[in-house]
């Protein structure tokens, strides 16, 4: 959404291939409290005002999916869902990320019947019932919080013995009386019957464990949407994009940007640093081959 | 696509001739609003096999529960009033439709291999 704005300010002929939905993963977050100048909006609100924005300042959406991105004689070109082609000179590849599976027995069968990965849709079902978060950093426990609030009772399942999320966070969590965190276990399988999800098993240091549970809630890191770019730029073991000096990608005149790339440190405001280094550099590089 | 009250869910999906999506959904919830154009868009192209209905959860409580429906969106497929697919959170608008038109073949075709 950024490197859209930018583009469109440094006004670059460009044209911006949206997956349906303006935000992806930080539009689906409850509650944004670490955005500079917004000290508190949900994601998908600041993801529909960053995308009026970029549009005021002229950038051009459109609803395609990009399948796959490969260099062509003028560049790039990009084929979509809808059976375009796109020719550019530049790429900018921000396509996000999705949440990441465990790939424990019964998590596919009950993906829906208890099985979640979105709290902010998912958490009305939950009133006054037992849930279990699976994660141990930002969005584990952000989105435990705002379960917290709905739930009975909540569990937080993480495999290491010290949380990874912000220590104002992880502490909320802490001194939450409806929440308990069972430091160092994993989750091994969920169970259920015809109906849905009815408990977890855990691996504890104390041994295997069974908890009755009515929802398992994952938040156990992400899946870069890079099979589109995977012959084009170098990714690393995860499928994350790697960049140089932040945004530039292994092929010149292709940059990536936000979740995709395989930077560290992912939050809106570092994706949002991303797009408009993103559209500078890519800005840049047009300038440079139009003088040379 | 239609919205629909739950009670009146029971006899609409019992048609034959075409198969039936019934979105159940939530105002509150982001992947329900990016779905709805991705099902909106199919409505269009796929009108001769699938029709498209959308429940919200929140006024249908008692029949989402009855569905078994635990989280938004929850897509389920029914022919003759039988449930034959299900599909819960954001899809792709390219594989929903690869799947629709794969319900569509074996359930509206039953005699083509």
């Amino acid at each position: 959404m950024s490197a859209a704005l930018y583009a469109a300010r440094y006004g670059i002929s460009h044209l911006v291939l949206e997956s349906w939905q303006p935000g992806g993963q930080a539009a689906l977050t409850s509650l944004i409290e670490n955005y500079p100048g917004v000290p508190s909006v949900s994601g998908a609100k600041l993801a529909g005002l960053m995308k009026s924005q970029a549009v005021e300042a002229g950038a051009s959406f459109v609803t395609e999916t990009a399948l796959l991105a490969s260099a062509s004689d003028e560049g790039f070109l990009v084929a979509t869902d809808s059976g375009s082609h796109h020719h550019a000179k530049t790429l900018i590849i921000a396509t996000g990320a999705a949440p990441a599976k465990l790939g424990v027995p019964g998590e596919d069968r009950y993906i829906g019947r208890g099985v979640s990965f979105c709290a902010t849709c998912d958490a009305p079902f939950y009133r006054d019932k037992r849930v279990v978060v699976v994660g141990g950093g930002d969005s584990a426990v952000k989105e435990a919080l705002h379960l917290a609030d709905v739930a009975r009772s909540l569990v937080l399942v993480h495999r290491r013995d010290a949380l990874r999320a912000e220590p104002r966070l992880a502490r909320r969590l802490v001194e939450n009386p409806s929440c308990t965190v069972k430091w160092s276990s994993t989750l091994s399988a969920v169970t259920g019957d015809d109906h849905g999800v009815t408990g977890v098993d855990l691996n504890t240091p104390r041994g295997m464990e069974h908890l009755e549970t009515d929802g398992v809630f994952l938040y156990v890191g992400t899946r870069p949407a890079t099979e589109p770019f995977a012959n084009l730029v170098e990714l690393d073991e995860r499928g994350a994009v790697l960049t140089r000096n932040i945004v530039e990608t292994s092929v010149p005149g292709v940059f990536a940007a936000g979740d995709v790339t395989a930077n560290a440190f992912r939050q809106v405001v570092t994706a949002a640093s991303d797009g408009a280094r993103a559209a500078w550099a890519a800005f840049e590089y047009l300038e440079d081959r139009r003088q040379s | 696509m239609k919205s629909i009250k739950g009670r009146d869910m029971k006899s609409l999906v019992e048609d034959t001739t075409k198969i039936t999506l019934v979105d159940f959904s939530a105002s509150w919830c982001g992947p329900c609003q990016m779905v709805h154009p991705v099902l909106e868009a199919l409505s269009a192209e796929m009108a001769e096999q699938v029709s498209f209905y959308k429940i919200d959860v929140d006024e249908s409580q008692e029949e989402a529960q009855a569905m078994g429906v635990r989280g938004v969106p929850t897509m389920i497929v029914f022919h003759g009033g039988r449930e034959i697919d299900r599909q819960v959170g954001f899809r792709e608008k390219a594989d929903l439709k690869r799947i629709l038109e794969n319900l569509a073949d074996r359930h509206l075709n039953p005699g083509k291999a």
